[in-house]
Parts: structure tokens; C-alpha cells; sequence
């Protein structure tokens, strides 16, 4: 795959053509890597001299299946050390970024870069590791001793970790003699954690990895992929769920092939957090519900009042104080799932700063 | 080359160490030659020269490395690719032709020792003696043309679903030993089944070593049969594994 140095984009920036839902700040903060698309400012000069150590580059990247496009003129860069989580719902492209990612597909346009080279380049150097979306088994060969599995996955790379930090890494070791059809969900994972980060990765991707794990596998989990990021490693995860995003310094979240929000996860988390106040009132002063604390949007209705408010509490609490006569009151609970399709609808309402 | 050799041995060891495999493998062949042994007039003619004995250790050589082959693809090839095994080492370094040549190149290797084992039946117990150069001559032809065998287990592997793995290569096992002639001579077969074996390969593979053993050329057609299969069922897997490829992770 040839490398096609940026030009200053035709396209319309995402983060500029889409109302952003995010609270302003979003994309400027999120720029830990000092360059991804979102800033105008940085875009135009995206280039490969800018940053020879970037971890991941996609630009202008277009995926179809046959007539459905999966991949619609995708830019993304990542640097080295960065942790990023791409966020989507199914269907969004996350799956196809990921396979273009680890060269198992090859776009139809645009390029990709992976630690300065191709997908399958850095991949067949050893520099790449993987965990898969856990599909009908374990994801590992029948009947082996687990052992045996991962120090064979480890001995297929260049310049892999030893076995016994491997093995400490990942917390395997009072499976090594276990055979492979004898774990559990959450013990397979975790030797599928191994098997990805056996070769020493200088990158890591974890595909929707904790889909099958309960709350204790996932907090082990997400301790284990916090170290690899800590000793210096790129890592990107795929998932669906917004609360794990928050284990990133940066999410991107894709939907329709393309990406409609990039920013630190704290801020992702406080606009899929919002809380949905409702109560009745008589005669409440707009500019004083504006005013409230938490509150990112107004709507009244009558008598009816709707609030959208990134701390419930404080708002509740700030009512009370301003001397709001209300009744009715209703908190409508974590919609997590709601504000995530608020984030990647196709037209987003235009979200007020509190 | 490291990677190709530390999955190779992988593979291998894996073959090695299912005792299941291992008693199919070598269990069926030697079994059903023990049990055929005292059947017929082991001096009868068979093909041209070749006696009964010689006939029926021929067949047997052939029977086992047909089991060997649809045993060590087969079932854990269809289970490894649905537990998703298959689908993670495509994200190691290991190369993505690799996968297939290795899995044929070990399933070779177990074939070779089946041979040699039925080879050691024959002569200590089925009455067959030939000289150094034959036995020779012998193993090795019977060895190069398994490779259709081989294929065709990973194939199934391929292609089948594990649950049906099983019951596809016991049925492929058996439509390919009697109807291939391995069970009972195809001469002594009605007509139309005689024009039937010679569309199966097991057919073929026995046909060119009782054609060595008979003093004959070894035909071109046995060759080309053999071939064909062999190189009609790679391209499937080739098919299909770039169809899979184009799927992505999904």
C-alpha cells in the first residue's frame, strides 16, 4: 500500500460540519497526540513529517462490500503511547477499522499506516498484537495444553516477551497446565490476553475483549491493559460499551463509516452521563433553569419542564436553593444507550453548555 | 522459516499426542488387515501378477493413508476454525498461506509412518516379501500420491461444520476404501461400479502401486486423476479462505 502524503483535505472537517453533542472543549482537549483531525488548526498540516512516530494513520480511508459502504473517507491518527477506544454501535465500521488495522482487509482508497509501514508489514514484523472478538468458542485450539499454546503463539514473533513475564503479565500461570477446553470464559480470556501480548507488541488491539467476562475478569482486565498502556504501548480497543471508553485517554467514536466525535473520555462520559430532569412548575423563569447548575439544555413545554443536566444532584440541589416551586419531579436514570445514539445519529441536536 | 518450523512442530506434536487420532489412524488399517488376512487364497491373482497378499497389504497401505489424511484435517481443523483459533493466529506473524501448507505438510507426515506400519503387517504377517529396492520404491510412491489425501482431509476442515465433521470423513472413509476398490478387488466388482472407482482417487493410489508391483509404467491417467483432485481441492480452500478474507473480523 503506497503512502499518499495528506493534502489539505477537500472534505469538510467532521468535527466542523457535524454539530458536535459534545460540551465545546471536546475535540481541542482531545488532542493528546497533538494532531488528529478534529482541529482545524492541526489538520492542514497532518503530515508524516510532523510526527514520524505515530502509531496509526488512516487517511481519507474508503471500505466497501460489494455496493455497502463500510468505511466513508475515515481519517484517524494515533501516537505512539496514546490509549484509544473506538466507540460505535454495531455495524458502525469499528469492526471493519479494526480488520483494515490488523491487514486483513485493504481499502479501496486512501491509505493506512501502521508504525510507519503497512498493516501487514508491521504484522508479519512482530510489532502487532491481537485479541479477537470472542466469536462461537474460545478462540483457542481445542485440547492444548495452554502452556504450550501461548509459548508457541510467543516463539512465532521476532523479538517476543520471555514466557515468564508473559505468563505474569496476563495472570496465567496457575492455568499453564490446564488444557484449553477446561477454562472458563473469563480464564480464556485472559490466555487470549497472553497469545496477544506474547510477541512484545509495540501495539495492541483488543477487539470487543471483555464482551464475555463478568465484573471481576473485566476489573482484572482492564488492570492488565492500563500496565501495557503505562509501559509505553499503543493500545486500541473496540467496544460498545460507553462505560469501559472511560479506561481511554481518548475516544473516538465512529458511526456510518466515519468519525463523529474524538475527545478525552472524561468528556464523552459527562455527555453520555446527562441525566433527564421532568417535573412540573408554575411560571418558571427560563433564565433561572438556564442558569442552574449541571444544566445543558431547557425545554419547556407549557408547565412541564425538561432539563438535561451532567450532574442530577447538583441541579436538584440548585433548585431548591434558587427557590424553583416544582413537583412531579422525575430523574430519568443512566440512558447510556440513548445518549450513545444521541452521539451517533446522524444529525445530533446541537447539545447547550451548561 | 522459524515461524513455519515452530507451528509445524505445533501441529504435529498436536497429532501426536491425540491418542483418538492415533488409534484411528493406525487402528483401522492394521484391524481391517487382520481381519481380511484369512479371507481369501492369499496366491490367487489379483491384478496381472500381484497375488491376493500383496494386493490386499497394497490396499490397506492406501486405506490407511486415507484415514490418516481425512483423520489429521477433519474434525480438528472444522473445530479449531469454529472455536475461533484459526481466525487469531491470521493476527500473528505466522504468514496466512502458511496455515493451510502446514496443516497438509503434517498430515503428510503422519501418513508416511501408516505406510510403513501396514508395510511391517505385510511382511510379518500377510506373507509379503520383496526386495530392499521395492519396499523402497513402494513407500515412497504410496507416500507422494497421499497428497490428495491430505488435502482432501483439510478440506473437509474447511468446509464442514464440526458437528458434521465426524460423520462426512466416516462416510468419505468408507465410500472411498470399498468403492476405490481397497476392500474388495475392483475386477470382482459389477461393471458399473468398476466405471465408478475410477473417478475416486483411493482408486488411483492403489492402482499405480499394484501397477509398480506388476512390472508396469506407471499410467499417466492414475498420475493426472491424483493430480487433479489434489490441485481441484486447494483451489476450494483457496477459495474459500479468500472469501473469508474478505469478510474481515466480521
Amino acid at each position: 500500500m503506497s503512502h499518499r502524503p495528506q493534502t489539505p483535505s477537500t472534505l469538510p472537517e467532521r468535527a466542523e460540519d457535524h454539530p458536535s453533542p459534545w460540551p465545546p472543549g471536546a475535540t481541542r482537549a482531545g488532542a493528546t497526540g497533538s494532531r488528529h483531525h478534529g482541529s482545524p488548526r492541526t489538520g492542514a498540516a497532518d503530515s508524516k513529517t510532523d510526527d514520524p512516530h505515530g502509531a496509526l494513520r488512516f487517511t481519507d480511508v474508503v471500505y466497501r462490500y460489494g455496493r455497502r459502504v463500510a468505511l466513508d473517507h475515515l481519517n484517524l491518527s494515533v501516537s505512539r503511547g496514546e490509549m484509544l477506544a473506538v466507540l460505535g454501535p454495531n455495524g458502525a465500521g469499528k469492526s471493519t477499522t479494526m480488520s483494515v488495522l490488523l491487514g486483513l482487509l485493504h481499502p479501496q482508497s486512501g491509505s493506512v499506516e501502521v508504525l510507519g509501514t503497512s498493516p501487514r508489514q508491521a504484522m508479519a514484523e512482530g510489532r502487532v498484537g491481537a485479541m479477537l472478538q470472542q466469536g462461537s468458542g474460545n478462540g483457542l485450539p481445542p485440547g492444548q495444553r495452554v502452556g504450550t499454546v501461548v509459548n508457541m503463539v510467543r516463539r512465532l514473533y521476532r523479538r517476543p516477551a520471555s514466557f515468564d513475564v508473559t505468563v505474569e503479565r496476563s495472570a496465567i500461570g496457575p492455568l499453564l497446565d490446564r488444557r484449553t477446553n477446561t477454562l472458563s470464559g473469563g480464564e480464556a480470556q485472559r490466555v487470549r490476553f497472553a497469545i496477544a501480548i506474547a510477541g512484545d507488541p509495540e501495539l495492541v488491539f483488543l477487539d470487543e475483549a471483555t464482551a464475555a467476562m463478568d465484573i471481576e475478569s473485566r476489573q482484572t482486565f482492564w488492570r492488565m491493559t492500563g500496565e501495557l498502556s503505562q509501559e509505553g504501548r499503543t493500545v486500541v480497543f473496540a467496544t460498545h460499551h460507553m462505560d469501559e471508553a472511560e479506561h481511554a485517554g481518548r475516544v473516538v467514536v465512529i458511526n456510518r463509516g466515519r468519525v463523529v466525535a474524538d475527545g478525552p473520555a472524561g468528556t464523552l462520559k459527562a455527555a453520555v452521563t446527562s441525566r433527564r430532569l421532568r417535573f412540573v412548575a408554575d411560571h418558571a423563569d427560563p433564565s433561572v433553569l438556564d442558569q442552574l447548575e449541571g444544566v445543558t439544555d431547557v425545554e419547556m413545554r407549557g408547565r412541564g419542564v425538561v432539563l438535561d443536566s451532567l450532574d442530577a444532584d447538583a441541579t436538584v440541589r440548585d433548585l431548591v436553593r434558587k427557590g424553583v416551586a416544582f413537583c412531579d419531579l422525575e430523574v430519568a436514570g443512566a440512558r447510556l444507550e440513548e445518549a450513545f445514539l444521541a452521539l451517533t445519529s446522524d444529525d445530533p441536536a446541537p447539545r447547550k453548555a451548561g | 522459516m522459524n515461524t513455519l518450523w515452530v507451528f509445524g512442530r505445533f501441529e504435529l506434536g498436536r497429532l501426536l499426542r491425540s491418542w483418538k487420532f492415533l488409534a484411528v489412524t493406525v487402528g483401522f488399517p492394521v484391524i481391517f488387515y487382520m481381519l481380511f488376512l484369512g479371507d481369501h487364497t492369499p496366491g490367487k491373482l489379483i491384478a496381472g501378477t500381484v497375488p491376493w497378499r500383496v494386493y490386499l497389504m497394497v490396499s490397506m497401505c492406501s486405506f490407511g493413508a486415507l484415514v490418516a489424511g481425512l483423520n489429521a484435517g477433519g474434525t480438528r481443523l472444522s473445530g479449531e476454525r469454529a472455536t475461533g483459533w484459526a481466525r487469531q493466529l491470521r493476527v500473528t506473524p505466522l504468514p496466512a498461506w502458511s496455515y493451510v501448507a502446514t496443516k497438509v505438510t503434517a498430515s503428510m507426515v503422519v501418513v508416511l509412518p501408516v505406510l510403513i506400519l501396514v508395510e511391517v503387517v505385510g511382511a510379518a504377517f500377510g506373507g509379503v516379501s520383496l526386495g530392499a529396492a521395492t519396499w523402497v520404491e513402494l513407500t515412497l510412491l504410496m507416500w507422494v500420491t497421499a497428497l490428495p489425501f491430505a488435502i482432501l482431509g483439510v478440506f473437509v476442515g474447511f468446509m464442514v461444520h464440526p458437528e458434521t465433521a465426524y460423520p462426512v470423513i466416516t462416510v468419505l472413509m468408507f465410500v472411498l476404501g470399498y468403492f476405490g476398490g481397497l476392500f474388495t478387488p475392483v475386477s470382482q466388482m459389477p461393471s458399473f461400479l468398476q466405471t465408478a472407482a475410477r473417478i475416486l482417487p483411493s482408486f488411483h493410489h492403489s492402482s499405480l502401486a499394484l501397477a509398480l508391483l506388476d512390472g508396469h509404467t506407471l499410467s499417466g491417467l492414475h498420475w493426472l486423476v491424483l493430480a487433479a483432485y489434489a490441485a481441484g481441492l486447494a483451489l476450494i480452500i483457496v477459495w474459500r479462505h479468500r472469501v473469508e478474507e474478505s469478510r474481515g473480523l466480521a
